[in-house]
């Protein structure tokens, strides 16, 4: 096991060397630098802010630089913002990012397993379908239009209690963070919960089923013992993606509800073509999600038996 | 109910239905069947012909819907089984009354130990905590010849040959010490030599635990091992019945005459196999006569339009060539009149 994920690590490294350098060829095909908005300098103090960021110096130099700095650690500093390291900017500010997501994803699993399961109990009643229309909802609806929505819903609200119950931007205390988790968990619920109940529906059918009910067992435990976590497996599988997508949604929900999360920095970051902090976020976004991937098939291993022991091979 | 029944289960006109887009498929009509305490029926016939489902609706096992047993009764020595509720039936299945499927792989959960599946049955039905449980697991496992059960019990069914996945599904079944076990072809996934291991271990546990058995086959081979009694399906009915004696050198009725000649082991190498000749009927509209008419060589007129009941009583044929006005030549050179 411990060789296997060592491998994984080694494979992980090698996609964020290419996650990296791609970034950095795509961000100097792109014309212009992140000094030229920059009206008030004139050419002395642009040949002096280039030698300060090493822009003088030829790509491939400027590519070994800060491979070797990223090495250590060190994602360098922001154009943007004065004597600030993209290190400070990532630390935090990806906090912020973080709980969003992990409650969205938390909202987005637990919600799926649930609701599919539901779905799959009352096949072809009408809990299933109220459930499913909803499911298409949120697969076919873009996360920005939920964002809106959801904040038009919360001004009507608190103007008609004329308190305010929740927020509708900003960060803060969990009043904060419960709707844009929602929003942006939406997509990926309905998605799972469109997964969990075709898995349901395919192992209710399965000969095991058929042998715990010959066995005599009681339809929940059949149903906790037997079911879950055979249909739970190729949820999991999708867990990987899934995180990315709320990673990246995260981007957009913390544009709308003006959340000062990372994936906002990463946006702005793009705009004003800020070398180093594109660097910055895009390689640590990157790294994240090839750590989450890895994460998730140790997961996987532990609940299906095959893969681990295979693994132990 | 007083416990002096001769039979460890009876059934009595069965009949079993699904409901399909196609229409309704009439898999199971009329079925009855006596098990005799102790002792092993087999229940033989094509692929199709509706035995599995038969044994699938006396465990409740059939899917509701599609399925409906539309009539029918079930007697466990002596008590009504048929149509329980499924709190009621849980507490006969798995506990009086085991079963065994024929795909072992497929048949035992993947994430769940060996053990773990033959501990929930005791866990549950004798209501031991799971310390008492895994010891008698061990037991069981050694019981059906596995060998290191302690290594094996923590094992997942992915890690076993299917011979011995066969052996676990049997210690499962019979954990709770069960009146009846059904098998319902328990070899036919296996090559010869586990087979007749398997099929060895069957009747060595019929002897030490007096088990009465319902073995399915499509083997003639394993009915003459194995069988005290024979109960031949064709298209949903049962054709023939009768002790393995009868069923073999008195057969009454011409499809079992048939099968017996289809059968390679009573063939020379040079001889041709006889196939019975055309196909099953069509379930979905069974002929109003006898199933069998349009490949019977013997049919009559009366076959095509009307059923034929069964003639004879132990041993009996659903055929009208034991009727009293039948032509008596047909008998006297091919067929035996059921005995009594
Ligand atoms: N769920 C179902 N829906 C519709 N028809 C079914 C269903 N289950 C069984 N049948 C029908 O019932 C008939 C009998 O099937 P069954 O499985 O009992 O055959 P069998 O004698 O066990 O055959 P085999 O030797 O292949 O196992 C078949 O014609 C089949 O089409
Ligand atoms: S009843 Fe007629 S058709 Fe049917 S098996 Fe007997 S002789 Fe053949
Ligand atoms: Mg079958």
């Amino acid at each position: 096991m411990t060789l296997y994920i060592l491998k994984r690590l080694a494979i992980g490294i090698v996609t964020i060397w290419f996650i990296a350098t791609a970034t950095f060829i795509a961000m100097h095909l792109v014309p212009g630098n992140p000094l030229a908005n920059e009206k008030a300098t004139t050419e002395v103090i642009r040949a002096n802010l280039e030698r300060r960021y090493g822009l003088d110096k030829p790509v491939t130099e400027q590519y070994i630089i800060y491979m070797g700095n990223m090495l250590r650690g060190d994602f360098g500093i922001a154009f943007s913002e004065e004597n600030r390291s993209v290190n400070d900017i990532i630390r935090e500010h990806f906090p912020v990012s973080a709980t969003l997501g992990v409650l969205a994803l938390l909202f987005a699993t637990l919600g799926g397993v649930l609701w599919g399961a539901l779905t799959a109990i009352y096949r072809n009643r009408w809990p299933d379908y109220v459930i499913m229309f909803f499911v298409i909802l949120g697969i076919s609806v873009p996360s920005f239009v939920f964002a809106a929505l959801s904040q038009w819903l919360i001004l009507n609200l608190n103007q008609v209690t004329g308190s305010s119950i929740l927020p509708v931007a900003g960060w803060g205390n969990f009043r904060y963070m419960l709707v844009p988790a929602l929003v942006l968990g939406m997509s990926t619920m309905a998605y799972l919960t469109r997964m969990m109940r075709s898995s349901m529906l395919e192992v209710s059918n399965t000969d095991y089923i058929r042998t715990a009910r010959a066995k005599g067992l009681s339809t929940t435990r059949i149903f906790i013992f037997h079911q879950l976590r055979n249909a739970i497996l190729p949820v999991i599988t999708v867990l990987g993606p899934a995180i990315a997508i709320i990673t990246t949604g995260g981007f957009v929900v913390e544009s709308v509800f003006a959340i000062p999360g990372l994936g906002r920095y990463f946006v702005q970051a793009v705009a004003q073509l800020d070398y180093t902090v594109i660097m910055g976020t895009t390689v640590f976004f990157g790294a994240f999600l090839v750590l989450m991937v890895i994460l998730v098939d140790i997961l996987y291993s532990f609940i299906d038996p095959r893969i681990r022991l295979q693994a132990e091979q | 109910m007083t416990s002096v029944n001769q039979y460890a289960l009876e059934v009595n006109n069965l009949a079993v239905e699904f409901t399909t887009y196609g229409g309704t498929v009439k898999a199971v009509r009329d079925v009855s069947f006596k098990l005799r305490k102790g002792t092993t029926l087999a229940i033989v016939g094509e692929s199709g012909c509706g035995k599995s489902v038969t044994v699938q609706s006396l465990m409740g096992l059939i899917p509701m819907p599609p399925g409906k047993i539309t009539s029918g009764s079930a007697l466990l020595d002596g008590e009504e089984i048929l149509g329980l509720k499924t709190e009621r039936l849980n507490q006969y299945r798995g506990k009086r009354l085991g079963m065994i499927f024929q795909d072992a792989m497929s048949a035992l959960n993947p994430t769940m130990t060996i053990g773990n599946q033959i501990a929930e049955t005791l866990i549950v039905h004798r209501a031991m905590d799971k310390k008492t449980a895994w010891v008698e697991v061990l037991e069981l496992l050694a019981l059906t010849q596995i060998s290191e059960p302690a290594r094996r019990a923590r094992q997942y069914p992915f890690e076993f040959s299917g011979g011995m996945l066969q052996r676990v599904m049997i210690a499962m079944s019979l954990a709770c010490k069960p009146d009846v076990l059904i098998a319902d072809e328990p070899t036919t996934a296996l090559d010869v030599t586990i087979q007749a291991q398997i099929l060895n271990l069957l009747r060595n546990l019929q002897e030490k635990q007096g088990l009465s058995i319902i073995l399915i086959t499509h083997d003639l081979g394993v009915v003459a091992r194995m069988a005290h009694d024979v109960a031949v399906m064709y298209a949903g009915q049962i054709v023939e019945t009768g002790s393995v004696d009868d069923i073999f050198y008195r057969s009454s009725h011409p499809y079992t005459v048939g099968l017996k000649e289809a059968m390679p082991s009573n063939k020379t190498v040079e001889q041709e196999l006889r196939v019975i000749a055309g196909s099953p009927p069509d379930l979905f509209a069974p002929p109003e006569g006898c199933g069998f008419y349009a490949r019977c060589m013997y049919a009559m007129k009366v076959c095509e339009k009307n059923s034929p009941p069964i003639f004879g009583n132990h041993h009996g044929a659903r055929c009208w060539l034991h009727h009293a006005n039948a032509p008596a030549h047909i008998l006297q050179q091919s067929l035996k009149d059921p005995t009594n």
